[in-house]
């Protein structure tokens, strides 16, 4: 008896068997619904970045035609919207939204990108309080119970098709009494169960990765091949744990039912009762840093800066330049003296966010260790990770967007602080936002300790159960 | 006699629970996972009850001590609000971590509540946050259905079914008495924690609510109905079930789509039924809306304003008004302001209070819904009550941005940009106080799932009597 032999009866099997057959169905169905989720975000996300594009093309096409009018002759609107005025064309009229394109593969998984921004505008003005800002619109509850993405069918659904499909691959056959007649033939325990649960390993995660690839059909094609390896790479680790598991306890020995009870506990522990326990635990050994201490920061420091009177005329006239038509604004250094209390507000910002940021990071990264107890834990970092959906790829969007607000106020700021006008020409040389997507082996590289921990745990747990079944024989 | 024979049958499957070894270990996991999260929830809405507390309290100190200004200036320097938490919010802290916990009362703008939880915390913490109400709502029920599934396909494959009924014990005695002795053994889980909890409501009420003891008492009867229908469902399956197996297969099942999948359809569906607009396409709104007025609220006029505000005065030049027209067109503008802000923001809100609908009302298909609204909606953790206290703080800005153009207005003159008001302005305007809803207020929002989870519990009572009624013997 060979493994095709094998695999050709259990196909047979499979399919005379009614119940497995609607499991396999109603699976085909939600993976398909959750692709289809996941597409109708991307687009959503994908209209979104076009339309802050086109508005960052749109206001300089508009500044561009109101200076070269001026330069005609034409007068500004009004002296304080002058776009000849650096702090105007640097402002809030003249800002550029800073964009992150979706994830390459947001379309399998949501992850944050429904929680975090993906575009912040960028003016002279921005600082660190302008990235404490919430992300896309949605209903909190919405955000509170999350979507139904391939990532959460692969994450929760998974590993429940798979025990479905392979509790009592080798319980059954010792219940039908068929084992004795099976390993009379030349093949081992080993090697029927491998041949069972490759076949079902086959269909399930080929389920999967099958619409996964059509997904990626759909949303943008194969552009990042090593995301996408990324992304099969878990989930064939993911599935194969929960394979081998089964494997495992069905070396034991035991009933099917008990083999059930065992699979279904393991799965509630280590899917749901260890997520949360470690993030009970982490809270309560390492709870992060609040951000409410950091707006009272924030009002001293601004309190401080503007606690000067010919500072706070100029903070007055930039609040409400309407309000001072007629009034003397053309005192030498006016602007320089507000400038510098933007200034003095925008460092000391720096410094508390420094130090929240310090303290958030090093409690994360305690945080971070506890997750190597929870395959599921390590499943989804890699999945999110790999699709640009989890927090780092956000995270370095966000310093970009930093170090971007820099060149702009670089480029702004001295001609403010000079009293200069700036002319059209100027317009072609305002910094533009160019995304540095990280690159694959970077993703690789981070998603290499969690991939290999589930390798790993994958790797002992099929060891134990290789042993235990070589041990079986058909008399017992 | 058949009291009696009741009283056996609870004291048998009492004994029985106890005795089984998966029980006690499963017990002991939910147990203590529950008094965890319960202590975890209770110090950490505590503690930043605390901190909210403070804050506002250094907010208050910082608008009264920012020193002589412009009363506009102040307007534009503003304060901050900061949402308490809820003396209950320790039990379930529902959409607290989604919403934001602060937001700037300025001139002008109503601005959003900045500051979410979820956003500082990682992704990991995102699908693995386990509050006292999640126990309650997956792993209770999970309980149940482990205590139930056999309790009665069970004993129809062991071939005892026949011998209890040839003794003369009814059926419907048989099947509440094994209810009854499931009920003991999940008290014995329940009891304690619900006590814990209650102590630590009075003990140390971690915030502020309107009658936290009622409406403690009603959430501790919800979860009581929610089980109540879990048990009565594994029951009606245990009796219709063939097999021990088939009753596990088809509870755990149901287990699944009401705890995992039902609740993220709801998301994709109140998303599909009630689209909310893009960040982007909602500020752009705004944003327009503001420059140039919609068709029913027009920009004020201030020509106009000024024309009236000179004939009712009865003077020929602005210089000549006994009062500053700034102060005027800051309010005009102002109120002009928070129409566009009512329309845009109260149709925002209205959508996602609808998206909540959407979630209720698939509870038909999955109680789990029904109670975490509900659950919400007591502990003062659901979207309308963080719409409740936005409302609020909206409410405090305008007044605050009334009084400050008022003080303008009143106390200097036309085109005087020198005039500063002191702290006694700033004292004189009464700091943000907030009164959380009252029970009858949030069960007024919740009548959806108050009907749909009776439905439930009815439902599957009658169901269980049926199939009990009919239960087969082999």
């Amino acid at each position: 008896m060979t493994a095709r032999t094998v695999l050709r009866n259990e196909w047979r099997l499979l399919m005379a068997d009614r119940p497995l057959r609607i499991a396999l169905g109603l699976f085909a169905l939600l993976l398909v619904y959750a692709l289809v989720n996941g597409v109708v975000w991307t687009r959503f996300q994908e209209r979104t970045v076009e339309a802050a594009q086109a508005g960052n093309v749109e206001r300089a096409q508009a500044l561009a035609q109101e200076l070269a009018d001026i330069e005609a002759g034409a007068e500004p609107a009004s002296r304080f919207s002058d776009p000849r005025l650096p702090n105007v064309l640097g402002g809030a009229r003249g800002r550029h939204t800073a964009v992150l394109t979706p994830g390459p593969l947001t379309a399998l998984t949501v992850g944050q990108s429904d929680l975090l921004p993906y575009y912040y505008d960028v003016n002279i003005y921005t600082n660190e309080s302008s990235f404490q800002q919430n992300g896309e619109v949605e209903s909190p509850l919405n955000l509170m119970v999350g979507r139904f993405d391939l990532a959460f069918v692969v994450i929760y659904l998974l590993p429940l098709l798979v025990l479905a499909l392979s509790f009592n691959v080798l319980s059954e056959e010792r219940e039908q009494g068929t084992l004795a007649l099976t390993l009379s033939q030349p093949v081992s325990a080993r090697g029927v169960v491998a041949a069972k649960l490759a076949f079902r390993a086959l269909l399930a995660v080929g389920m999967v990765l099958a619409v996964s690839l059509v997904g990626l059909l759909v949303t943008g094609g194969f552009g990042a091949p090593g995301r996408i390896l990324l992304w099969c790479a878990a989930v064939v680790a993911y599935a194969l744990f929960w394979f081998v598991l089964a494997a495992w306890v069905n070396s034991l020995r035991r009933s099917s039912a008990w083999n059930a009870t065992v699979l279904v506990g393991a799965w509630l522990v280590l899917v749901v009762v260890l997520p949360a326990s470690i993030n009970i635990a982490a809270g309560l050994l390492h709870p992060l840093p609040s951000r409410v201490q950091m707006i009272t920061a924030q009002r001293e420091a601004s309190n401080e800066a503007v606690n000067r009177r010919s500072e706070l005329l100029a903070r007055y006239l930039e609040d409400h330049p309407e309000m001072a038509e007629g009034v003397v604004a053309e005192e030498p250094g006016l602007g320089a003296l507000a400038w510098a209390a933007t200034d003095a507000v925008n460092r000391r910002l720096e410094e508390v966010t420094a130090e929240h940021d310090a303290r958030r990071a090093e409690q994360i990264a305690l945080v971070r260790r506890y997750r190597f107890l929870s395959p599921a834990l390590l499943a989804q970092e890699v999945l999110l990770d790999a699709a640009g959906t989890g927090d780092a790829r956000f995270a370095g969007f966000q310093s970009q967007v930093r170090a971007f607000a820099e060149r702009w106020r670089d480029f702004f700021v001295p001609a403010i602080v000079a009293g200069e006008q700036m002319d059209a020409s100027a317009l072609s040389r305002v910094p533009q936002f160019r995304l540095a997507d990280e690159a694959s082996g970077e993703v690789a590289r981070r998603a290499a300790v969690p991939l290999a921990v589930l390798g790993a745990l994958l790797g002992l747990v099929a060891a134990g159960a290789g042993v235990r079944l070589g041990r079986v024989r058909g008399a017992t | 006699m058949i009291r009696h024979s009741i009283r056996h049958i609870i004291r048998k499957e009492f004994t029985d629970v106890l005795r089984d070894g998966r029980f006690r270990w499963c017990a002991i996991l939910v147990g203590a996972l529950l008094l965890v999260s319960l202590g975890h929830g209770w110090v950490q809405a505590r503690e930043a009850q605390r901190e909210h507390a403070a804050a506002q309290a250094t907010a208050r100190d910082h608008w009264e001590s920012q020193g002589e200004k412009n009363p506009h200036s102040a307007a534009h320097y503003g304060i901050y609000a900061f949402k308490p938490r809820l003396a209950l919010s320790f039990v379930d802290e529902g959409v607290d971590p989604y919403t934001g916990t602060s937001v700037w009362l300025e001139a002008h703008r109503q601005n959003d509540f900045l500051l979410r939880p979820a956003q500082d915390a990682t992704a990991a913490q995102r699908i693995g946050a386990l509050t006292a109400a999640q126990v309650l709502q997956h792993l209770v029920p999970l309980l149940i259905i482990l205590l139930t599934f056999g309790a009665l396909a069970g004993e129809r494959e062991r071939g005892t079914l026949r011998q209890l009924l040839a003794t003369g014990v009814g059926r419907r005695d048989l099947a509440l008495g094994k209810t009854l002795g499931i009920a003991g053994a999940l008290a014995l889980l329940l009891v304690p924690a619900a006590a814990v909890g209650a102590a630590a409501l009075v003990v140390g009420s971690p915030g502020p609510a309107a009658s936290p003891v009622a409406r403690a008492a009603v959430l501790a009867v919800v979860y009581l109905i929610y089980f109540a229908a879990f048990v009565a469902l594994s029951l009606a399956v245990s009796a219709w079930a063939r097999s021990t197996r088939t009753a596990l297969v088809i509870l755990l099942g149901v287990w699944v789509v009401n705890g995992l999948v039902a609740p993220r359809v709801a998301v994709d569906l109140s998303k599909w039924m009630h689209p909310t607009p893009s960040a982007l396409e909602f500020a752009r709104t705004v944003e327009r809306e503001m420059a140039s007025g919609t068709e029913d609220i027009a920009r004020p006029d201030n020509e106009a304003l000024t024309e009236g505000l000179l004939t009712e005065y009865g003077v020929e030049r602005v210089e000549d008004l006994p009062i500053n027209q700034s102060g005027v067109l800051l309010q005009a503008s102002e109120e002009f302001g928070n129409r566009i802000f009512d329309r845009n923001y109260g149709a925002l809100w209205d959508t996602f209070e609808r998206q909540g609908a959407v979630h209720e009302m698939m509870a038909v298909a999955a109680p789990l819904l029904a109670v975490r609204a509900l659950s919400m909606g007591l502990a003062g953790t659901d979207v309308e009550q963080h719409r409740h206290f936005a409302g609020a703080a909206e409410t405090y800005r305008r007044d605050l941005m009334r009084r400050m153009n008022g003080d303008l207005t009143e106390n200097s003159v036309s085109g005087d940009f020198s005039y500063q008001a002191g702290a006694e302005l700033w004292e004189s305007t009464p700091p943000l106080r907030y009164d959380a809803p009252t029970l009858a207020w949030v069960l007024g929002n919740r009548i959806l799932s108050l009907v749909v989870l009776g439905g439930w519990l009815a439902g599957t009572i009658l169901m269980a009597a049926a199939r009990v009624r009919r239960a087969e013997v082999t």
